[in-house]
Parts: structure tokens; C-alpha cells; sequence
């Protein structure tokens, strides 16, 4: 039996994957993204952090974590965009440390942008948004140090975190602040779950900016995710019967051999490999193994064969002759 | 000179370094930065987002290239490509340090404006005497020492590499050994290891039964921790065998400490933590198609 050229099956799947995503843009730009979002406590908590913070005439503090500026930062901020507009207009003060150089860059832009929007400019200190350290554990104590300062009210905690990120739920709890954090990391969400009143699990982090804004481009990408994780469980379901079957009621009766052999016909050329493929029959028929179910055959291709190719000159001055060719 | 850009191996689509074509490139390189900075400047705003657009689009365009374009199988350097499908192959590879460098380059001119950040906060609580001014005074000074001790300590093991090993230590190597090695790397133990107390304040709050989901968790972290004390998993072992009457077949066998602690790595925490990963992974795929779209707008508007 020939493999599937998975190369293919891989491109073929994310482009499928992307095409849900797009397709659901355009339909909740043409609905006006009008779609039902279930309830996040940890967003609906950022008025209420908020306010408290206005209440007690305490800042409110941003962390987008100690990652560069990838999705998960552009993410972070745009919260964080959120959540300075509600403070631009209470005239809270806001405090956002950066542990990356670009990242700080583009929060500045981006908060300095909202207070204008806001038509708040002239309550924005551009000294509230600012560098602390790329260095980890000097970035941790300077925002540590920053916390118990100034007594922050509020803490949002969202980004790419490592060991910092209990250092600082942890100082920010021993004062009082309200806490929402959100990381993409597996391994400091726990910590943040036990230290913090609010956490964004797993992709909560993503769906965070349409369930703020509504926005008809962030609502329909939030569908196409959907989407893609119908297919996904659709796929698994349908994998694990076919496997399933397959381990019980499946017999290989005959089994693959790979002979590869080097390919030198052309002479000055680099030799290659070729592989014949030969089915041979068992003598009795077995179950199969795990490297024969279908599912495994389906993303394990077989390692395509080594063409011969022409040297470069230098190369073709220097390598030793050969014998013969058939050209 | 010093030769601040040198690089262990040459990358593909660079030059040797303090060569003539180098000073070249540096200076098309700053020419064209400069024109492509005055067109910008200059360019009517309708016209500033599709130039800003393009310009994302095609940086995510290369690594979606990288990606999915069939990858030439065995391409030595010394071989000449087959077709144009492993040439452009090749090409792509080969322009991998290059392009990578760039976002290198941005984020190191990036630096600067967060060094001047943190100057210029410093420098303005201090010149004002605002409160806490006195911590702003040490931060400069350590800043500035730490910056002039670890320059002079690199100009002299460059000049005289003798100085590199702690036989050949000069003033400013012992200066620098005390301040980074010293004084940095021992704060920073000192921060890394109070996380050890953390963990206990924040589990002893999460571990208290207020619901039934903190329930469940404190009976599974329980058995977890427990599992992994040698001590009481030798004794649920020994509990077990005394009742199986050590038939490594019987049924009680799965109920020993470290059966269950499997058990739920396995089918509990394994599963949950993939189903994790893929959610975020979605999300990025899709926060990352917006944004090489631009599709995305910041700001929380």
C-alpha cells in the first residue's frame, strides 16, 4: 500500500484550519459579530477591579509578562488597552511594567493611543508605562518592589510568565490588590490559580479581546476557533474507532521490506539512494502493529529518497573520479 | 576596533567582517534606512497603513514560505539544485539568520529606548527628590558600574586574551567577577529561591476545602505528593502485598499509590493539559492570522 504524502496532508489541514477562521471574519463582519460569548468571571472583574482602585485613589497595575513581542504580548496589551480605557476615564492611575524592550515600545504606543481616543490625553504620564528589566529576576523584584510601593489595588497579570509569576501574585495577594491573571503556560497557570482571585485558563487568554470589544473581526475569529476544535474532537472521534477496529478486528497478512540502494549513474554527479518497496506475504497472518494502523500511516511518511545532483564546480574539481556513468 | 558583530559562523547572505563590501552594505544599509524612515515621514497618511500592511504581510509571508514549501531532501552545499522548486528551496533556508537577524537588530535598537526609559524616570525622581529618590540614586549608580566595568572588562580580554581565565585576572576582571557573579547572580538566587515559600502560602490557600471542586483537588494533590514520598509509597506497597499475598495478577494491585498517581497523570492531568495546548494553539493561529492580515486593531477599541 503507498503512503499518503503527508507533506501535502499537513498543508492541506492548516489551510483548511485558516479557511475557518477567515470565512467566520467575513460572516460576523457582515452580521456585525453579533454572536453569543459565554460568560469569562475573570473579564467581567476588570470594572470591578477598576473601581475599586478609583475608590481607594490606588493605581492600577499591568504585567504583560517577560515574553517578546509575539502574539501572546499583542494579546496582553490589547487587554491591557481595555482595561486603560476604563481607568482613563475614571482617571485612575496605571502602572505597566515591561520586562522586553519592544514590548514596552508598542505599550506605550498602544495605552498613549487609548487616552487619546478617550480624549484623556493629558491624563496620560507617559512615565506609567515603563521598562523595567529584561533580566528575570531583576524584573521580578522591580515590579515586586513597585507593588508594595505604591499598594496597587489591582494587578492584571497577563502574558508570557515563567517562575516570576508567583513572586508576584504572591506580593500583590499580601497587600490586598484584586488579581486577574491569564497565562498561554501550562506550567505557572496552576500558580496562578492558587494565588490569584481571577484566572483566564488556556485559551480564555485569546478570547479575551472579542469578549471585551465585540468587534466583528475578534467575535468571528473566536467562531472560526470553534470551528476548528469541532473538527479537531470530530477528528479524534473518528480516529480512535477506525484504530480502535483496526487493533481489534484488522490481520496484516503481509508486511513492507525497504531495500534502499545508492544511485550513481551519472558520473561527476553526487550519488543518491533509491528504496524499492516489496510486499511480502506472512506465513501467518498477525495483528497489526502500532506503525501499521492507518492513523499512524497517515501522518508517518516514508523518508523520501536522496536524488543525485550536480557538484558546484569546486566541489566537482575536488571529489575523486568515478566510475563510469550512463550518460 | 573592537569588533562588536563578530559571529562564530558566517550566515548565508553576509559579509566578512571589517571587509570593504561590509562597509558598503552598512552604508546602503543606513541610506536606505534613512529614505525608507523620510518616505514614511513624508508619505500621506492614507497612504502610511497599506505601506505598514505590506510590510507585515510580507515579513509573515517568509516564514509561511519557510514552512510550506517542499524542503529540497539532502541538499548538501556542494550540490547544485535540481529544479527551480529546490532552488527556491535552498534560498529560502539560506535566508533564515538573515531575516532572523533583523528582528535581532530591531530588538537591540529597542534596547535603547528601554534603557532610556529607565534613565529618564530615575533621573527625573531623583533631580526632583521625589520620594523613594534614594533608590533611584543606587539604581543609577549600579547601572552605570555594572555598564563601565563589564565595557573595560571586554575591551581588555579582547586586547590581551590572557585575561579571559581567573589566572590572568586584572582590577577590572575581579570587578567584574564581583559585580555579576558576586552580587547580580547571587540576588538573583536570592529571589529565585523565596518562590520556595510562595508556594507554600499559595497552596495552603488553594488546598482548603471551601467547595467541592477544592476538595478534589486538595484528595488529588494529596495522593500525588504522597505517591512521591518514598516513605508511604513503600508503605501502600507493603499495605497491598499483604493483601494480594504479592499475586502481581490481582485486582487490589491497582489501587496502590503509585498505580493511582499513574492513573491520574495519565488519563487526568495528561489529557487535560493537551486539551490546554491545543486551545492556546488555536489561538495563536488565529491571533497570528490577524495580525500578519492585519486584521487585528490595538487598543481595546
Amino acid at each position: 500500500m503507498q503512503y499518503y504524502d503527508t507533506g501535502w496532508v499537513g498543508v492541506a489541514v492548516v489551510i483548511m484550519l485558516v479557511s475557518f477562521v477567515l470565512y467566520n471574519i467575513r460572516r460576523a463582519r457582515k452580521s456585525d459579530g453579533q454572536v453569543y460569548i459565554r460568560r469569562i468571571p475573570g473579564l467581567n472583574a476588570i470594572d470591578e477591579a477598576i473601581g475599586r482602585a478609583t475608590e481607594m485613589g490606588r493605581p492600577v497595575l499591568m504585567v504583560p509578562g517577560l515574553g517578546a513581542l509575539n502574539a501572546i504580548s499583542v494579546q496582553a496589551l490589547n487587554i491591557f488597552g481595555h482595561v486603560s480605557a476604563t481607568a482613563a476615564r475614571f482617571a485612575t492611575p496605571i502602572r505597566l511594567c515591561c520586562g522586553n524592550a519592544a514590548v514596552y515600545t508598542v505599550a506605550q504606543e498602544i495605552i498613549s493611543e487609548v487616552y487619546q481616543k478617550e480624549g484623556y490625553s493629558d491624563r496620560f504620564d507617559q512615565d506609567s508605562v515603563r521598562f523595567v528589566s529584561d533580566r528575570q529576576f531583576a524584573f521580578a523584584t522591580g515590579v515586586s518592589g513597585l507593588i508594595l510601593r505604591e499598594k496597587v489595588a489591582a494587578a492584571f497579570l497577563l502574558g508570557e510568565f515563567f517562575a516570576e509569576s508567583l513572586i508576584f501574585a504572591e506580593t500583590a495577594n499580601s497587600i490586598g490588590a484584586i488579581q486577574v491573571a491569564g497565562s498561554t503556560s501550562n506550567t505557572q497557570t496552576p500558580f496562578f490559580i492558587a494565588a490569584c482571585d481571577y484566572v483566564l485558563i488556556g485559551d480564555e487568554f485569546y478570547a479575551a479581546s472579542a469578549y471585551l470589544t465585540r468587534e466583528p473581526v475578534l467575535t468571528g475569529a473566536l467562531v472560526g476557533q470553534d470551528w476548528i476544535k469541532m473538527t479537531m474532537i470530530g477528528a479524534v472521534l473518528l480516529g480512535s474507532v477506525v484504530t480502535t477496529t483496526e487493533m481489534i478486528s484488522g490481520k496484516q497478512t503481509s508486511e513492507e521490506i525497504a531495500t534502499p540502494a545508492p544511485v550513481t549513474e551519472k558520473a561527476d554527479w553526487s550519488p543518491g539512494t533509491t528504496t524499492t518497496y516489496e510486499w511480502k506475504p506472512l506465513t501467518e497472518p498477525r495483528t497489526k502493529t502500532r506503525r501499521e494502523l492507518l492513523t499512524n500511516r497517515i501522518f508517518s511518511p516514508k523518508a523520501p529518497d536522496k536524488p543525485q545532483r550536480e557538484l558546484e564546480p569546486e566541489a566537482a574539481a575536488a571529489a575523486p573520479p568515478t566510475e563510469g556513468g550512463t550518460e | 576596533m573592537l569588533n562588536l558583530l563578530a559571529q562564530s559562523t558566517l550566515p548565508p547572505f553576509s559579509v566578512e567582517g571589517g571587509s570593504q563590501q561590509a562597509y558598503q552594505m552598512i552604508a546602503i544599509t543606513l541610506i536606505a534606512g534613512f529614505a525608507i524612515m523620510a518616505g514614511l515621514m513624508f508619505a500621506p497618511t492614507k497612504l502610511r497603513r497599506p505601506i505598514a500592511v505590506s510590510v507585515t504581510f510580507l515579513a509573515g509571508f517568509y516564514y509561511v514560505l519557510l514552512w510550506a514549501w517542499p524542503k529540497p531532501v539532502e541538499l548538501a552545499t556542494s550540490e547544485k539544485p535540481l529544479n527551480q522548486t529546490e532552488a527556491i528551496g535552498r534560498w529560502i533556508t539560506d535566508a533564515l539568520p538573515g531575516v532572523s537577524s533583523i528582528s535581532q537588530t530591531l530588538a537591540a535598537l529597542l534596547l535603547g529606548l528601554g534603557v532610556y526609559s529607565v534613565l529618564r524616570l530615575h533621573s527625573t525622581r531623583l533631580m526632583k527628590k521625589q520620594k523613594d529618590w534614594l533608590f533611584s540614586l543606587v539604581l543609577l549608580i549600579s547601572m552605570f558600574t555594572m555598564v563601565g566595568v563589564g565595557y573595560a572588562d571586554y575591551n581588555q580580554v579582547i586586547a590581551d586574551p590572557t585575561k579571559a581565565s581567573p589566572s590572568g585576572w586584572g582590577p577590572m576582571q575581579y570587578a567584574k567577577d564581583f559585580l555579576f557573579d558576586g552580587m547580580l547572580q547571587s540576588m538573583d538566587a536570592a529571589m529565585f529561591s523565596i518562590i520556595a515559600f510562595f508556594i507554600l502560602f499559595a497552596a495552603y490557600r488553594a488546598f482548603r476545602i471551601r467547595s467541592v471542586e477544592s476538595t478534589v483537588l486538595l484528595g488529588t494533590a494529596l495522593i500525588v505528593m504522597f505517591s512521591l514520598m518514598g516513605l508511604v509509597e513503600y508503605a501502600s506497597k507493603n499495605a497491598i502485598d499483604s493483601m494480594t499475598g504479592g499475586d502481581p495478577g490481582h485486582f487490589l494491585n491497582n489501587f496502590a499509590l503509585s498505580e493511582v498517581r499513574d492513573w491520574i497523570q495519565r488519563n487526568v492531568q495528561g489529557p487535560g493539559i493537551q486539551a490546554l495546548a491545543w486551545g492556546i494553539g488555536i489561538g495563536s493561529l488565529s491571533m497570528g492570522l490577524r495580525l500578519w492580515l492585519s486584521l487585528e486593531k490595538s487598543g481595546g477599541n
